[in-house]
């Protein structure tokens, strides 16, 4: 499959700080992408180098099979949505259509025009006006309006309130379903990202701890309980993400593509919040301290 | 991207057109009366010495005349740097601001068509504003103006020969590179600044030292100025500064034979050429008792070298300087240009 | 025409919700044969899931001849379930009865009948797949 994003040792600095530091990663296309991971982790810096924004400090990145920016016609290709969808305040949104329009030649207008009127949105009110949901609205419009073949979108919903972050997810579905285009969106919340992505890319601190296929993903890792044990002692082929223990038991989250059969674990499903949590835990050095004796295992 | 320049343009395009008629609309109301006053001063079609004529419609020029003559030069010399403040420097600036740039720069163009657009529509619209300023405002201070140069300018508050500092910056063609450099300069210092308020100081600000370094120091020198000199006697309107200890200096404002000219420095000089400062005894005995040592200090072979700007200069400078200005807008845009497509910014 | 819903809660893949719904439905007559299932893009919109995994339980649905795809009409359901399974639940709820009872006079309180019951419920599945 060919991949829509590739990166080899994709790295920006900003003067003494590292936003983004040895990212490689092959994004395949087809797919809705998840990028999640804590604020000032690095979402925005990768998205804005895939978009051209950005330029990278160290390391390569290919869009659609070239350099971002290399010529307009690789920018028709791919819809943008930044953060807090910036719009013109001064321009209706039918002005807005006309600006996609009139700068993207692959524009389809009337998509845009029915998907305006099916949102229910008045034309000619401009944009300052709009509630945050609207402009998310508006923003996607603009983004899908010129046909991209990849979609990349930075925390589209992070702003708005739950109805509308539902109506944009839904909107974003049944636009994949209608015609098949790949999607990149990042978010610091999993719940978002969830239902809708097949592909899981989690950056913490500006390094990329974990990429795949969210099926694989999930069927490789597994929740071990068991009496205390020291993780060390497992095979090699079992890798462990994140212990904690109590003075009698053992809990690991470990990743494998092995069954577990020794008898004495427990072994369980784990959901994919829980998984990432673990991820971004062990990036942030094990956590916070607890009172010694007892570790919790929050499940949330 | 045209529709879109024009579209964002259209807001300071309408406080433009407003001010325009506005301004016409002052002038067509006093002008036509001032042209008629003129003509019947009959200054214009007199041979000799018509002085006393010009002086005389100077002296009717009352009341509103030199409000709107005043106001008229100051809109002027202001429309640059208004149009750098407002025009240039949000141009970008907003942009980054509101981040915008992010949806602008993900469209299908190129960095260099949407700043070269961005550039050109409202570049044209300075210089047309600047310019139709100054052509208004010429038609309508004509009179006055031949008036002054016949009198040498002494009877009214502005000088007013061709090169005086007021006159030249409004009138020909050095309007038209004053709002190119005042707009490329504000323009780029948002693309360098990056945030509104702070950019347009320090547009205002480095406007403001161009535009009096400009005149004070480089206008001068465009062309290599002529020397002359003037004797005592002939008849020149000067001031004559009389300082203690026979100290004396001459300063000239009106040339002889050269109406007009621009005076870039005057002083007294002996039969030899030599700088004088200091009075010779005996016409300081006359200075004392009659005031006038003039005719002394001719007979001793005193009298006075000039550096000048001869009026057949003016076209030149005007030319040669807008062509200074346009030059300087055209480097800060491609200036622009670069900074904006070849770097990548954040 | 039914309509799907998905518990975020419960641990179960969406697209395995779905299929169950599919099952239940049929189960109950809301479904018959011949019937449409709801379009991927009207599944995906509505309940803001990725239409991959609409595609998905679909899929699965056609491969254990349930249903089938009709290109550029829509799914389709083609079979039904019950029928002769129905005949077998009255003997099967009585045995399962007569089990619970057991278990109650050996001593299990509901949790422990419920963990009983689900762990050798699921480890019997994962025989059944594997």
């Amino acid at each position: 499959m060919t991949a829509v994003i590739e990166t080899e040792g994709l790295g920006k600095r900003y003067r003494r700080l590292w936003a983004l530091s040895d990212c490689t990663l092959s994004i395949p296309a087809g797919h809705v992408v998840g990028l999640v991971g804590p604020n000032g982790a690095g979402k925005t810096t990768l998205l804005n180098l895939a978009v051209g924004l950005l330029a990278p400090t160290t390391g390569t990145i290919e869009v659609l099979a070239g350099p971002p920016r290399a010529r307009p016609a690789q920018l028709a290709r791919i819809g943008f949505l930044a953060q807090d969808a910036p719009l013109y305040a001064g321009l209706t949104v039918a002005e807005h259509l006309k600006l996609g329009a009139r700068l993207n030649p692959g524009w389809d207008a009337e998509y845009a025009r029915r998907r305006i009127d099916w949102l229910g949105l008045d034309p000619g009110q401009k944009a300052g006006t709009l509630s945050g949901g609207q402009r998310a609205q508006v923003a996607l419009t603009l983004a899908i309006g010129k046909r991209p073949e990849l979609l990349i979108l930075d925390e589209p919903v992070a702003s708005l309130d739950p109805l509308a972050r539902r109506e944009f997810l839904e909107d974003l579905m049944e636009a994949i379903a209608e015609r098949e285009f790949s999607v990149v969106l990042s978010s610091h919340l999993i719940a978002d990202l969830e239902r809708v992505c097949d592909y899981l890319i989690v950056l913490v601190d500006s390094r990329v701890r974990l990429a795949g296929p969210v099926d694989e993903l999930l069927a490789t890792h597994h929740l071990l309980t068991g009496p205390r044990r020291d993780p060390a002692t497992l095979p090699a082929g079992q890798r462990v993400i994140s212990a904690s223990h109590t003075d009698r038991q053992t809990t690991l989250l470990v990743r494998t593509s092995e069954a577990v059969l020794d008898p004495a674990w427990t072994v369980s499903e784990v959901g994919l919040e829980d998984m990432v949590l673990a991820y971004m835990r062990e990036a942030a050095g094990g956590g916070r301290r607890r009172a010694p004796g007892y570790h919790l295992e929050v499940q949330q | 991207m045209i529709w879109l320049t024009w579209r964002q343009f259209r807001p300071q395009a309408v406080t433009a057109i407003a001010a325009l008629a506005a301004f016409a609309i002052l002038l067509g109301a006093t002008g036509p009366h001032l042209a008629s006053m003129y003509a019947a001063s009959r200054v214009a079609g007199c041979q000799g010495n018509c002085d006393h004529l010009a002086r005389n419609f100077l002296a009717a020029v009352r009341g509103i005349y030199p409000v709107v003559f005043t106001l008229g030069l100051a809109v002027i010399i202001l429309a640059p740097a208004v149009i750098g403040v407002f025009w240039g420097a949000p141009l970008i600036t907003r942009e980054f601001e509101t981040g915008t740039f992010r949806t602008a720069w993900t469209q299908t163009i190129t960095r260099a068509r949407w700043l070269a657009t961005k550039l050109i529509l409202p570049g044209l619209a300075a210089i047309a504003v600047t310019e139709g300023l100054s052509l208004m405002y010429g038609w309508w201070a004509a009179p006055i103006g031949q008036a002054a140069r016949v009198t040498g300018g002494v009877n009214f508050p502005l000088g007013m020969g061709p090169f005086g500092l007021p006159a030249f910056d409004t009138h020909g063609v050095v309007p038209i590179g004053y709002a190119a450099f005042g707009f490329a300069l504000g323009v780029t210092a948002g693309v360098l600044i990056r945030r509104t308020v702070p950019a347009m100081a320090v547009t205002l600000a480095i406007f403001a030292a161009v535009q009096l370094a400009m005149p004070l120091a480089i206008r001068p020198r465009l062309f290599p100025p002529v020397h002359a000199t003037q004797s005592l006697a002939a008849n020149f309107s000067g001031i004559q500064n009389q300082g203690p200890g026979g100290h004396f200096a001459f300063t000239l404002d009106y040339l002889d034979g050269a109406p007009g000219a621009w005076i870039l420095s005057s002083g007294a000089v002996n039969a030899a050429g030599q700088p004088v400062s200091v009075m010779p005894t005996d016409c300081v005995h006359v200075a004392q008792t009659t005031g006038d040592p003039t005719q002394c200090l001719a007979s001793h072979g005193i009298s006075i070298a000039v550096t000048y700007q001869p009026t057949s200069r003016y076209w030149p400078m005007q030319w040669t300087e807008t062509g200074i200005y346009l030059a300087l807008a055209l480097a800060l845009a491609g200036f622009c240009l670069w900074r904006l497509g070849g770097r990548r910014l954040s | 025409m039914i309509e799907f819903h998905l518990d975020g809660r419960s641990g179960v893949a969406p697209y395995m919700q779905l299929i169950h719904q599919v099952r239940q439905a049929l189960r109950l007559g809301l479904l018959r044969e011949g019937d449409q299932l709801p379009k991927v893009k009207d599944v995906a919109a509505g309940l803001a899931i990725n239409p991959n995994t609409v595609l998905k339980a679909y899929r699965e649905l056609e491969y254990e001849r349930l249903a089938a795809a009709r290109p550029g009409v829509g799914t389709f359901v083609t079979a039904t379930l019950g029928g002769a399974s129905l005949a077998a639940h009255g003997p099967l709820r009585r045995e399962l009865q007569g089990w619970l009872a057991k278990a109650r006079r050996a001593g299990l309180d509901d949790e422990s009948i419920e963990a009983l019951f689900l762990s050798t419920f699921r480890s019997a599945a994962e025989e059944d797949i594997a």
